[in-house]
C-alpha cells in the first residue's frame, strides 16, 4: 500500500507544471526580495517586541512574555496570510486565460483536476515559504520558554488550513472570472466577509441574544459564525494553549478571547465545524474549479453515466 | 483523419458552425479559409477539445472529440491563432514543459527540442527567455511545441496572422515542409493565395458552412487568370447583360442595372479589347470599361459553385 502512495507522490512532484510553476515563482527576484523583507520585518518586531519588553536585560524576561511574542506573531502572520494570498492566487487561471496560454495548456494530456490542483499547491507554496522560515524566529521563543513545539505546530497547522481555504476561495473566482481585476476583487471581498463579516454577524447575534426571550438559537447561530472566522479560531487555539495572559486585557483583544470563552469555541464541535468547512470547502471549491475549466465535462460525464446505467 | 457529421455550434441566438461536414484525407494539408467571424476557430476549437458540439459529431483519426477527448489531445497538436508564452522560462525549458506533459521521455524531449528548433530556425535561440523573442519568432516556436510530441494531425488556426511579411513567408516555408513528415494539417487562414500555396486541399467557410471544397490545383486552376470588369454604359444595361452572358471569356454575370454591368472574365488583355470592339459594333454606348477588385476568395467561392452546380450560378443564357 505504502508503495502505491509513494508511487503517486513521485507521479505527483514529477508533474511537469508543478515543475514549471515553481521555477517560474521561485526563480524571480521579486521573490527573492518578498522573503527577504518578510524575515526582516518579522525578525524587526519579534526584536523590538523582546527590547522593549526586558528593557535590553535578557535574562528577564518571562515566560508569560514569551507567550504574548508567540501570539502578536502568529497574529500577523494571520494577516499576512489573509493579504498575501488573494493576491497571488486570485491570478492563477485568469491570469492563464489573459496570456492567452490556458487554451494550449487545456489541449495537453494534463487533466483539469492536476491543472488546477497544482496551481493551489504552487500558490500556498510561496506562503507556506513564508512562514517555514520564521521557524528560526520562533527558536528565539523557545529559548526563553514559555511556548513548546508542538504548540507552534498546532498554530501553525490552523495557519496553513485558512492558507488552503483562502488560496481555494481566490482560484475558484479566478477560474469563475474573466478578468484578474475582477477575480482579485472578489478574492479579498469574500476573505473580508469571513474575517470581518463574520464578526459583525456573530456580534450581532450575541446582541440580539441578550434580548431575547429564547437566547439558545441566537447563541447557537453567533457559534457558528464566531466558528467560520480564524481569528477567533486561532484565539480559541491560543487559549486553550493556556496563552491568555492579564496583558491581552486589553478592550478589542479582551473582547476576543470573551468571545471564545463564552461560545466555548475552543469545543470539538466548533474545531469539527472549522476543519469540515475549510477542508471541505477547499476541496469543493477546487472540484468545481475543474469542472468549470474544462467546458463539457460535466456533459461527458453525464453521457457515461447515463450509458452505464442503460448497459 | 479529420472527419465533421453534421456539425452544429451555437452560442445563445448565434449559429456560428452549420451543418459542417468535413473529410480530410490522411497526409493532406488543408486549408480552411474564410472571413472573420465565419466559424473557422469555433470549428477548430471544437476538433481541439476546447469546445463542445452543439449537435453532430467530429473525428481526428478515428476518435470521437467529445467521447475520446483524452485520446484526441494526444494525437493532434493545436496552435491557436493567438497565443502567449510564459515569461521566466527559456526556449528549452518551454519545450521541455510541454514534452513533458505529453509523457515524451527525457532523451526524447532533448532530442526532438535540438531537431525541432533547426527545423524552426531557432537554433541559436535555445537558452533565451520566450518573452524576450520577437512575434515571429514566438509563431515558430509555437510550432515546434505543436510538434513536440510528435502528433499525426496539426491544427493551425492561422499560424501566420499578425506577422509581417518575411515572417510570413517563413512560416509558410515550414508549413510546407510539413507535409514531407506525412503530417495531416488543418489549417485556417483568412488569406486565401497565401493557403493556396501550401495547400493540397482548400476548404470555404462562409455564415458557419463549408461553401466550397477542392483541390488547389483546381483553385489555382479557376482562379488565375480570372478578373471582375465593370462596363458601364448610358443605358440599357439590362440588355447588355444578357449580351455579355453569351459572349465568349466571360464565365459569369456578377450584377447589372440600366447603366452597369458587372462580370468575370478569363481572357488576356487582347481578348477584352476585342470584346470592347464587339460591343461597339453591337452599338451599346459604352462610357468605360475598368477592372474593380474582387477578393481571390469571392472569385473562388463564385468559380466553385458554379463547377458543383453544373452551371454558372448567376450566368444568362
Amino acid at each position: 500500500m505504502w508503495s502505491v502512495w509513494w508511487q503517486r507522490i513521485g507521479n505527483f512532484l514529477s508533474n511537469p507544471l508543478l515543475r514549471k510553476e515553481l521555477r517560474q515563482r521561485m526563480r524571480s527576484l521579486r521573490t527573492v526580495l518578498a522573503v527577504s523583507l518578510y524575515l526582516i520585518v518579522i525578525g524587526a518586531v519579534a526584536f523590538t517586541f523582546m527590547y522593549v519588553n526586558v528593557q535590553g536585560q535578557t535574562l528577564l524576561l518571562q515566560p508569560t512574555r514569551t507567550a504574548e511574542l508567540f501570539t502578536f506573531l502568529s497574529y500577523l502572520q494571520l494577516a499576512l496570510i489573509s493579504f498575501v494570498t488573494p493576491g497571488i492566487a486570485s491570478g492563477v487561471i485568469s491570469g492563464e486565460r489573459e496570456r492567452q496560454t490556458l487554451p494550449v495548456l487545456l489541449t495537453t494530456p494534463l487533466s483539469p483536476w492536476s491543472v488546477i490542483f497544482t496551481k493551489w499547491m504552487t500558490s500556498i507554496s510561496f506562503l507556506v515559504l513564508l512562514i517555514l522560515m520564521t521557524f528560526p524566529l520562533y527558536s528565539i521563543v523557545f529559548l526563553f520558554g514559555g511556548v513548546v513545539p508542538s504548540q507552534v505546530l498546532a498554530v501553525f497547522g490552523l495557519q496553513f488550513m485558512t492558507l488552503g481555504a483562502i488560496a481555494s476561495i481566490s482560484i475558484f473566482w479566478s477560474t469563475i472570472v474573466q478578468r484578474t481585476g475582477w477575480s482579485t476583487v472578489l478574492s479579498y471581498a469574500t476573505v473580508a466577509a469571513v474575517f470581518i463579516g463574520g464578526s459583525v454577524v456573530g456580534y450581532l447575534f450575541d446582541t440580539i441574544a441578550a434580548h431575547s426571550p429564547d437566547q439558545t438559537i441566537w447563541v447557537d447561530l453567533g457559534t457558528v459564525a464566531y466558528t467560520i472566522n480564524p481569528i477567533y479560531m486561532q484565539a480559541s487555539l491560543e487559549a486553550s494553549l493556556g496563552f491568555i495572559t492579564p496583558a491581552f486585557h486589553n478592550s478589542i483583544v479582551a473582547s476576543v478571547f470573551t468571545t471564545v470563552q463564552l461560545h466555548n469555541l475552543m469545543s470539538a464541535p466548533s474545531w469539527l465545524i472549522y476543519a469540515t468547512i475549510y477542508i471541505l470547502g477547499s476541496f469543493l471549491l477546487l472540484v468545481i474549479c475543474a469542472w468549470r475549466l474544462r467546458p463539457g465535462t460535466f456533459t461527458i460525464t453525464q453521457k457515461r453515466l447515463l450509458r452505464w446505467l442503460l448497459r | 483523419m479529420i472527419v465533421t457529421e453534421n456539425l452544429c455550434k451555437r452560442f445563445n441566438r448565434v449559429e456560428a458552425v452549420k451543418d459542417l461536414n468535413l473529410n480530410v484525407r490522411s497526409g493532406t494539408v488543408f486549408g480552411f479559409v474564410g472571413e472573420n467571424g465565419a466559424g473557422k476557430t469555433t470549428t477548430l476549437s471544437i476538433l481541439a477539445t476546447l469546445m463542445l458540439p452543439t449537435s453532430g459529431r467530429a473525428y481526428v483519426a478515428g476518435a470521437e472529440v467529445t467521447t475520446d477527448a483524452a485520446l484526441v489531445r494526444k494525437l493532434i497538436g493545436y496552435m491557436p491563432d493567438q497565443f502567449g508564452v510564459y515569461d521566466d522560462l527559456t526556449v528549452k525549458e518551454y519545450l521541455a514543459f510541454y514534452g513533458t506533459a505529453y509523457g515524451v521521455s527525457h532523451g526524447d524531449i532533448e532530442k526532438r527540442t535540438k531537431e525541432l528548433l533547426a527545423m524552426v530556425n531557432l537554433s541559436d535561440k535555445v537558452d533565451f527567455y520566450v518573452n524576450t523573442l520577437s512575434k515571429g519568432m514566438q509563431q515558430r516556436l509555437g510550432l515546434a511545441r505543436s510538434l513536440m510530441h510528435d502528433p499525426p494531425v496539426l491544427i493551425l488556426d492561422e499560424p501566420a496572422s499578425g506577422l509581417d511579411p518575411r515572417s510570413r513567408i517563413e512560416m509558410r516555408e515550414i508549413i510546407k515542409s510539413l507535409r514531407e513528415r506525412q503530417k495531416t494539417v488543418l489549417i485556417s487562414s483568412h488569406i486565401l493565395p497565401e493557403l493556396a500555396e501550401m495547400c493540397d486541399e482548400i476548404g470555404v467557410i462562409q455564415g458557419g458552412a463549408l461553401v466550397a471544397c477542392a483541390g488547389v490545383e483546381v483553385v489555382n486552376a479557376r482562379v488565375q487568370g480570372q478578373r471582375q470588369l465593370q462596363v458601364e454604359v448610358l443605358s440599357g444595361g439590362v440588355q447588355l447583360a444578357h449580351y455579355l452572358a453569351s459572349r465568349q471569356h466571360i464565365s459569369d454575370v456578377i450584377s447589372f442595372d440600366d447603366e452597369h454591368v458587372e462580370v468575370l472574365f478569363s481572357g488576356s488583355q487582347e481578348d477584352q479589347v476585342e470584346l470592347i470592339h464587339e460591343l461597339a459594333v453591337a452599338g451599346y454606348s459604352l462610357k468605360s470599361v475598368h477592372e474593380v477588385g474582387a477578393s481571390l476568395e469571392e472569385l473562388f467561392l463564385r468559380l466553385t459553385r458554379e463547377s458543383d452546380e453544373g452551371q454558372p450560378v448567376s450566368k444568362m443564357a
